[in-house]
């Protein structure tokens, strides 16, 4: 039995300490995780990341190469623990789509991507303040927040993003303090 | 040890030397140059040249493999620089591993070894001490009196100025004497709201654009300012002051300059005979050779801890406990600001109003407690208040904002609320057991002692972050702001990057290393005018103090040199 199926046994049949549980996550988080594994998973990080930034009238997170820099940025500016996380996180929303539509992720229906990447963008927080805290701390972000906040990064620091969603002035040349906002304004791409 | 022949003797002697090439290393280079001193300007680092070693400057942000992150590796080997750096600034910060310090408590000493030193990432607010700030040690019984008034400083704060280019406006404040300013960047339509609020409601206090080292037009071939506010990676432009924008190539220009990058100092070597310095011992960062120069003066720049580390370390049987140390405050009464107390809000007014171009700078509001005796605080001395009003942008919104999809995406990408962030640069009270020393049992990879910081903050600093918070807030909230989120980040010593105090001014040579002219009570050739020399901290940003200290300290030594005083 592999580890995921020897966990969701323990988890199931509910005979696990809470303790014991945790010592047993720390331990498996620790672990190295292979790059190949993340880059494998590189259709699905950039279907998940087009849902987030999806196309409208300008490019969404898919034309800007965002699935590289989530990989890129996950693999080698992130704690181990962190990518664990994520890898687990995108295991668990394959799972769910699976056993919710009988379908893999990748064969749903827009709707259903939909629906299963709200579900975890429900389910990433505890409603709790103060263990959002201890969880973000010790185990990372949860992996709807992490893809999230890396989606958006990538997006709009990328040439698309900033160039065609956002304004990108590269060289202002002056400082204008107070002018009116024009109609469909866009924010600055930088600060 | 290398043997040095007398033809190598020869050609090691010059005027003045000066150790440091940053933002006071950098000035006593120039004036030293255009009084027509042959100067050796040392550096422990590699060298900068002004725009050709900018690699980043031009650079967008998709250049950036990581974006703004660093990587794991990078985190891992630099944990202290990688705090303050990020990948565009990065080359500019010292690297951790080469260069160890010991924090016997928790201390960020951020640094930059290179030509120009922090002068490239600094932050360039420029605020004048006054007599306010000189007066305060005496009147209190703190530490030891300055040596100085601000009508000693006075037209060297305008000399300096005058010089490097500031941008700001005249207010007429006390506290904070105005200077010789450039037109000052404006305030945006939020700051100017919380501006007028202020001044309605507290009769005490105003609000004006930051006094910056950005030139607001050309000045002295530079500039103006491009409003990229890119300036830690260096400007291509020239648009802010740096030593390697500015002194060092008008060091350069007058011919009189030698500059030694990769020149270690490990020690000042006294004369017995002469009673002073006879010049200064390198080692050659690169080829780990020791080399000696040898000059009339001698002026130490190296930064304050690190000033402090080379006194300590060049001892003789005159100086057994670091040069020029009679008075045994040496590395003592080591100061840093607090700046991570403070309030942010968000404001519901002015949606129809924007800006262009990216200022470098935000807003200051200048001291307004314990001005005069009697205000029953709990706390001595004062802060002024540093922050910056602005649009929501996506870099705001990733947590903020909820869900994902199109509606996500037109909300990201288009200008939030209005909001202010800001926080309280305080004074730190002088504390001897605030120090730095060696150790002499670990050693760099150069065989030169490591330093030890032991530096915290105290009950005054304590109580003077939470007076800072109610304010903040109080000030936000009379403006009609929502949402006000009172902070105090607890960062750890040195994190505002304003450390000085490890040679202080003062009258008397039994509790001072340095006297009113920034010349050592025990050796009269050597002058130290970097942030060591700090009898008190003040509550303003320190470099424009040092440079002017800077430039008043090398006129009165080359008198002293013509007079045959030195």
């Amino acid at each position: 039995m592999d580890r995921r199926g020897y966990l969701k046994t323990v988890v199931s049949f509910g005979v696990i300490s809470v303790t014991s549980f945790s010592l047993f996550k720390w331990f498996d988080l620790n672990k190295r995780v292979d790059p190949g594994k993340i880059w494998d998973k590189r259709a699905i990080i950039a279907e998940i990341a087009e849902l987030i930034i999806p196309e409208t009238n300008t490019p969404g997170a898919r034309s800007a190469g965002v699935d590289h820099y989530i990989i890129d940025v996950l693999i080698n500016c992130n704690p181990v623990r962190q990518q664990h996380k994520f890898y687990e996180g995108l295991e668990d929303l394959e799972d769910y789509a699976l056993s919710k539509y009988d379908k893999e992720f990748m064969f749903c229906s827009l709707e259903q991507k939909h629906a299963v990447l709200q579900h975890f963008a429900d389910h990433a927080a505890y409603s709790n303040r103060i263990l959002n805290k201890i969880n973000n701390k010790f185990l990372g972000q949860s992996f709807f927040s992490k893809i999230k906040s890396l989606t958006v990064e990538g997006y709009c620091l990328s040439r698309v993003g900033a160039t065609k969603a956002l304004a990108y002035d590269y060289i202002p040349g002056s400082f204008e303090a107070c002018v009116p906002l024009q109609l469909h304004q866009k924010s600055w791409a930088t600060k | 040890m290398i043997y040095i022949t007398d033809k190598i003797k020869e050609s090691s002697t010059y005027d003045a030397i000066v150790i440091g090439s940053g933002i006071s290393g950098g000035w006593a280079a120039m004036e030293l140059c255009r009084k027509g001193l042959k100067t050796l300007l040392l550096e422990r680092g590699r060298d900068v040249k002004h725009i050709v070693d900018y690699p980043t400057a031009n650079l967008s942000p998709w250049d950036f493999k990581y974006g703004p992150n660093h990587t794991m590796e990078e985190q891992t080997r630099n944990p202290i620089q990688s705090s303050s750096s990020d990948p565009s600034n990065k080359h500019f910060f010292a690297d951790d591993i080469n260069h160890p310090y010991i924090q016997e408590k928790p201390f960020t000493w951020i640094r930059g070894y290179q030509v120009g030193g922090r002068s490239l990432t600094w932050g360039r607010q420029c605020y004048r001490l006054s007599d306010l700030d000189f007066d305060a040690n005496a009147k209190e019984g703190i530490a030891v009196d300055w040596p100085i008034r601000y009508k000693d400083i006075a037209p060297w704060y305008s000399y300096v100025e005058s010089f490097i280019g500031v941008s700001g406006n005249k207010e007429g404040l006390p506290q904070l004497p105005d200077g010789e300013f450039l037109s000052p960047m404006e305030l945006n339509c939020i700051e100017k709201h919380l501006g007028e609020s202020i001044r309605k409601n507290n009769h005490d206090r105003l609000l004006t654009i930051a006094r910056v080292a950005n030139l607001t037009r050309g000045w002295d071939n530079r500039g103006p300012c491009q409003y990229r506010n890119l300036c830690s990676r260096g400007c291509p432009f020239g648009g802010y002051f740096s030593s390697n924008s500015s002194t060092i190539p008008a060091a350069m220009a007058t011919g009189n300059l030698t500059l030694r990058p990769f020149s270690i100092v490990s020690e000042i070597l006294y004369d017995e005979q002469k009673q002073r310095a006879k010049g200064v011992r390198i080692i050659d960062a690169v080829t780990n050779e020791m080399h000696e120069f040898y000059s009339n003066i001698v002026f130490v720049n190296a930064s304050t801890i690190a000033t402090a580390g080379i006194l300590l370390n060049s001892t003789s049987s005159r100086f057994p406990n670091g040069f020029g140390n009679d008075s045994g405050q040496v590395g003592h009464n080591l100061m840093d600001h607090h700046s991570t107390a403070g309030a942010g809000g968000a404001h519901d007014g002015f949606t129809g109003l924007y800006y262009k171009g990216r200022r470098p700078s935000g807003f200051l509001i200048p001291r307004f407690r314990n001005l005069r005796d009697g205000e029953n605080l709990k706390f001595k001395r004062g802060y002024n208040i540093q922050g910056h009003g602005e649009r929501q942008e996506w870099s705001d919104k990733v947590y903020g904002l909820n869900g994902f999809g199109a509606d996500f995406k037109a909300q990201l990408t288009t200008p939030g609320p209005w909001t202010v962030w800001m926080a309280g640069w305080g004074e730190c009270l002088p504390d001897y057991n605030n120090k730095i020393s060696l150790d002499q049992t670990s050693k760099d990879k150069w065989g030169l002692p490591v330093i030890k910081i032991d530096f915290s903050f105290n009950d005054n600093e304590h109580e003077m972050m939470k007076d800072i918070q109610n304010t903040s807030a109080e000030m936000l909230e009379k403006a009609g702001f929502r949402d006000i989120d009172v902070f105090n980040y607890h960062k750890s010593g040195g994190s505002t990057v304003h450390e000085m105090g490890t040679a202080r001014m003062g009258h008397d040579p039994k509790t001072s290393v340095l006297n009113r002219h920034n010349q050592m009570h025990a050796a009269k050739n050597v002058f130290i005018t970097d942030g060591s020399c700090m009898t008190s901290s003040a509550s303003q940003n320190p470099s424009l103090t040092y440079m002017a200290l800077t430039a008043r300290a090398v006129d009165f030594a080359v008198e002293e040199l013509k007079k045959g005083n030195l």
